[in-house]
């Protein structure tokens, strides 16, 4: 491959993960604004500033690859290959949700596109993306499943049960640990004794911790342990140190009595995902401040039409309540 | 026609749906060579290897959280819970996650999983390995519940249940893997919802679940030498509940008692009663009665334990105070 | 195109949002981030950012407003405009604490200090002593004043810059969460104000708004079904019997009373039922015995005889005296057939004797007791029929059901022999329906 032809794909590659980033933020910036002009019911919880993991994993996936998700879903759901109008119906309740608006924010899935899901039990999706994995081998493929979950999840007895079935069975899924400082309005010191990494390691699992902002580098260790998990060699650990620049959900306003304004501040400013990824390509000769400025600008556009869609969009039938109980049984309580 | 025991039945049930479909799998702890404490799948692992047969370390809710996800990305996994009180352990992933999946995605995600696992008291196992729990999981909407009551009925529900697209629980009385029954050899199904009538009367309706149906029946006996007649019913699935079977019963006698191994309150034979009062008050000659196995965790002692779980004596006893109009509670 | 600053959703309960102050004013620049005013959630304070850059206008809320969630309370646009008219008494029903009394100064205008909100329980503070005086420059933080709260003593700043123009309660007071208290002006106050919360009159406090406000005041207490509680013991009204007895009696006709006559012990059951239909058969008769006959017939026939010879003949109820005695008198009675007409609706009664042997014109009540028969008029009521004890005599009780009349006689069998009773209902009934005939 010549080098000119190798730098555009590597470059449709950037700049395909530079628009998705954009694309989560900007969703999370319109998610809160109709939270906070009361427009959405329910909680949400916002991903801003942890772009990077989210697109820098997805990006080295297939489509057919499974992923599991969290309460903070978003990031997962839109780097998985989601589109903005079938999320914003969800998130306010919508037929044309992904989920007929029977799910909302904390459930969201889009099985087209390999989201299994996102969970409100925290750690609550580990064992499905350990069982994903062993369908998978079972069925042959070497399809790969990755198993978001938070640094507060490190808490929950589930996990251990199902990376010690994972290694015992070589299963090829990828658990990946989004370290972003905090549990809930707990600092990760306080709620996590000991090493994050060292407890896969503890059960023979490749671990490895890297910076959770820089989006190459992310995608870069992904797309070796996936290939490797596709020859059996998995299960593997990434803790990836990143930071969410709201609060643990929309509402947690006041944050100061856990973490400080300067902390949050030195995050945005000076370890931004996105913006760093920008001055990268800039630099880089990749996309000038122009593009950058533009694709941004069509995305806030793409999400503004998007949220006016489905804010008039239509909710779902009375009638459905009682449908999709069960498979194969239209509605439940005739 | 053969017959061969509810462990043997099951057995079959479990061999013939995985030579059937190569996505149907077993999961669970000691299910491989040991063919579980109870030895019902001795011989599986021979015939499918331990890749369809997988022995699990003791992680419950490991395991199961491992059964959703594999049901909902193309395989069929049936998941051996060792005794009916570890369902507490599986709650989250159970009632939580396989339970409402489906509904929370609008439809889009299947979990077509079968929970195996196992009620009944009287074997001195004390507390915390005698209980019966599907009362729990039968108020959980999302799953499907079924108490075989025989040999007949393992084999039948639980081919059913392998090819049921949503969560079912089957609970088998560990007290009956050794009972016979006539089994047919040609395949047959049994549907969920569908209830059987055992023993046709027309004084009163026994309906019994799982080994309360043989409680029933013998009951049944007892009272037929008094010259009462006795309908036995059993319902075979909790949910979906065979109503209109129950109702035609309690219509035609127009006394019901409802016998089932949970604990009498809060459970099974609340809910049964519950819905004959509403759907045929006007043809009750009494009201329907519940018998459940006694509100206190089960006892060790064998002095004790058999106290706490209805008999046939007990069930005769009661049909005879009820046939005979007497004031069964003060007015 | 104005952006809309709007009071923002702040947490899982939370319906509205207190201002706590204003970082920014009317006109003055700002920049998107900005922190333009702060709000009080039910747990703390947060501060609000602007969401544009431009310039603030239209600020229709100030501190101390309690503002809904959602509501536009300014605007940033691309010029500064104006300050806004004043406002309406109804958009700002807040700002002016009414001084009812007319002797009280007027309140000067500015930045309002409030009573905050100190603790999750808290829902007032004692004011323990103000730092300031009436007149006195503050910078906004400054401490103000010090109140008492469950735990301690806190102090709180002026959160304004400007000068105190009204402090409006004194040490000691107790002020619910939310209250004025003090006026910060931007200008030294000519007149600066000291009011204690006594001399404002009561609707000094600012109770309409808060959450804690008093119920609607026509709080009846839930009205409850005036249901007859059952009878504990299978006496008195109650029939202790299953449901499937009771409506297979119901079916059948049977009284379950029989049962209890019987002495058979509650509750029924179906079986019992066969014991009731074994016992002894006894004519359908009311409590005592009294039996029924019933007949109708319809109103035109007399109606238009009393039209006609209106003015000739007496009331419609001295003519059914006269055709009730005479149809007995027909059935066998002897002389002497005394009748007496109740009107149960109008309390009158009226006895006529032998009103069948005189001229109608001429029938009219005089003195007399021992009825025979006894006339019961409910023709002006809405009872359609009925059937009652029968009293000393047999009573005829005359009903309008639609267009006919109902007659319906309870006698029971010493007074009259079941023939004579027919003939007797009969015989009015005919008469009833062809008045004319009776003349012949």
């Amino acid at each position: 491959m010549s080098p000119a032809r190798k730098k555009k794909t590597n470059t449709e590659d950037y700049m395909r993960m530079y628009r998705q980033m954009v694309r989560i933020r900007t969703f999370e910036d319109n998610a809160n604004q109709l939270y906070l002009s009361a427009k959405m019911p329910g909680l949400t919880h916002m991903y801003s500033g942890e772009e990077a993991v989210a697109v820098g994993i997805c990006d080295a996936l297939k489509t057919t690859d499974k992923i599991t998700s969290t309460h903070r879903g978003h990031g997962h759901c839109v780097a998985k290959g989601a589109e903005f109008k079938q999320m914003f119906c969800e998130l306010l309740g919508k037929e044309e949700g992904y989920c007929r608006g029977k799910g909302g924010s904390m459930h969201i899935a889009d099985q087209s596109h390999g989201n299994l899901g996102a969970n409100a039990i925290v750690g609550g999706s580990m064992g499905i993306a350990t069982g994903a994995a062993l369908s998978a081998r079972m069925l042959g493929s070497d399809d790969v499943t990755v198993c978001f979950f938070g640094d507060g999840a490190t808490a929950q007895g589930l996990m251990y049960e199902v990376m010690n079935m994972a290694a015992l069975w070589k299963l090829p899924v990828i658990y990946v640990c989004e370290n972003n400082g905090y549990s809930e309005y707990t600092a990760t010191a306080e709620i996590a004794a000991g090493s994050i990494t060292a407890r896969a390691e503890a059960f023979g699992i490749e671990a490895h911790q890297i910076d959770g902002q820089d989006v190459l580098g992310v995608n870069a260790l992904t797309q070796k342990l996936v290939e490797r998990c596709r020859k059996g060699e998995g299960p593997f650990f990434m803790e990836l140190m990143t930071y969410r620049y709201h609060g643990h959900h929309v509402g947690d306003i006041n944050r100061e009595y856990y973490r400080s304004k300067q902390e949050e501040r030195d995050w945005k400013e000076n370890r931004d995902p996105i913006i760093r990824f920008r001055s990268w390509l800039v630099a880089e000769g990749i996309a000038t401040e122009d593009e950058i400025e533009a694709m941004n600008a069509e995305i806030k556009k793409d999400a503004a039409e998007a949220v006016e869609y489905a804010l008039s969009a239509k909710y779902p039938v009375p009638s459905e309540v009682d449908m999709h109980v069960f498979a194969d049984v239209a509605h439940v309580l005739a | 026609m053969r017959e061969i025991t509810l462990s043997q039945a099951v057995n079959e049930a479990l061999a013939e749906e995985m030579r059937r479909d190569e996505t149907v799998f077993i999961i669970g702890e000691d299910v491989a060579e040991a063919g579980t404490p109870f030895k019902v799948l001795s011989g599986l692992v021979e015939e499918f290897g331990t890749q369809r047969v997988i022995d699990t370390p003791i992680s419950e809710p490991g395991f199961m959280g491992l059964a959703v996800g594999a049901a909902m990305t193309g395989t069929r996994p049936v998941v051996d819970l060792m005794f009916g009180d570890f369902l507490f352990l599986v709650m989250d992933q159970l009632c939580n996650q396989a339970a409402k999946i489906h509904y929370m995605s609008g439809g889009k995600l299947n979990v077509p999983l079968v929970v195996r696992t196992n009620l009944g008291a009287t074997r001195r196992s004390a507390a915390q390995h005698s209980q019966s729990l599907h009362a729990l999981v039968a108020h959980i909407p999302g799953l499907k519940v079924a108490l075989p009551s025989s040999a007949y009925e393992a084999k039948g529900l639980m081919k059913t249940a392998i090819r049921d697209n949503n969560p079912v629980v089957i609970f088998e009385d560990k007290l009956m893997y050794n009972d016979k029954a006539p089994v047919p050899e040609e395949e047959y199904l049994i549907p969920l919802g569908e209830a059987n009538v055992l023993r046709e009367g027309s004084d009163i309706t026994l309906i019994g679940t799982s080994s309360m149906v043989q409680v029933c029946q013998k009951a049944a006996g007892l009272l037929a030498h008094e010259r009462i007649s006795a309908e036995v019913i059993d319902p075979r699935t909790i949910v979906p509940l065979d109503e209109a079977a129950l109702l035609k019963s309690a219509k035609k006698t127009s006394r019901v008692i409802v016998v089932d191994e949970g604990h009498q309150s809060f459970g099974i034979t609340g809910e049964i009663a519950s819905r004959i009062n509403e759907k045929a008050f006007y043809h009750l000659d009494g009201p329907v009665l519940r018998m459940g196995a006694m509100d206190v965790p089960v006892p060790f002692s064998p002095a004790l334990e058999d106290l706490t779980v209805p008999t046939p004596e007990g069930v005769a006893e009661k049909a005879r105070k009820l046939v005979a109009g007497e004031m069964i509670h003060a007015a | 195109m104005p952006h809309e600053v709007i009071m923002p959703a702040l947490g899982m309960a939370q319906d509205s949002g207190l201002i706590v102050a204003w970082h920014k004013n009317q006109g003055d620049a700002v920049s998107m981030g900005d922190t333009l005013f702060e709000v009080e959630t039910d747990k703390a304070t947060m501060e609000v950012e602007a969401q544009a850059s431009g310039f603030l206008n239209r600020v229709s809320r100030q501190a101390g407003d309690d503002v809904p969630v959602g509501e536009v309370i300014a605007v940033i646009g691309d010029s500064a405009e104006a300050a806004p008219p004043e406002q309406t008494p109804k958009e700002m029903p807040k700002e002016m604490p009414e001084n009812i009394d007319p002797a009280a100064p007027e309140m000067p205008k500015g930045a309002e200090v409030i009573m905050p909100a100190l603790g999750m329980a808290q829902d007032s503070g004692v004011i323990v002593a103000w730092h300031k005086s009436p007149g006195d420059a503050a910078a906004s933080s400054d401490v103000l004043f010090e109140v008492e709260t469950d735990k301690s003593t806190v102090e709180v700043e002026a959160g304004h810059d400007g000068y105190v123009a009204a402090l409006l309660a004194e040490p000691g007071d107790e002020v619910p969460v939310g209250d004025v208290i003090a006026v910060i002006s931007a200008t030294k106050p000519e007149t600066p104000v000291q009011l204690s919360r006594q001399s404002q009159g009561p609707s000094a406090s600012r109770s309409a708004e808060t959450p804690a406000a008093a119920p609607a005041p026509s709080s009846e207490p839930a009205a409850s079904p005036q249901v007859a509680k059952p009878a504990a013991m299978a006496t008195g009204d109650r029939i202790l019997v299953s449901p499937k007895a009771r409506r297979l009696a119901l079916e059948q006709g049977l009284d379950l009373k029989g049962l209890i006559e019987a002495g058979i012990p509650q509750p029924f059951h179906v079986a019992d039922l066969e014991m009731l239909r074994s016992l002894p058969a006894k004519t359908a008769t009311g409590p005592s015995g009294t039996q029924n006959v019933l007949a109708r017939v319809s109103v035109t026939g007399f109606s238009d005889f009393f039209d006609r010879f209106d003015g000739q003949i007496p009331t419609p109820g001295a003519v059914w005296a006269a055709f009730a005695a005479a149809s007995l008198r027909s059935a066998g009675s002897r002389s002497d057939i005394v009748v007496r007409l109740d009107t149960p609706l109008l309390g009158s009664s009226a006895f006529f004797v032998d009103p069948d042997l005189v001229p109608l014109s001429r029938i009219a009540p005089c003195e007399a007791d021992a009825p025979q028969i006894v006339l019961r008029d409910l023709t002006a009521s809405r009872i359609t029929g009925l059937t009652l004890v029968a009293d000393d005599a047999p009573v005829l009780t005359v009903s309008r059901d639609g267009t006919d009349y109902v007659l319906s006689l309870d006698f029971t069998e010493a007074q009259l022999a079941a023939n004579a009773a027919i003939r007797l209902v009969e015989g009015v009934a005919a008469r009833l329906g062809e008045p004319l005939r009776h003349l012949l």
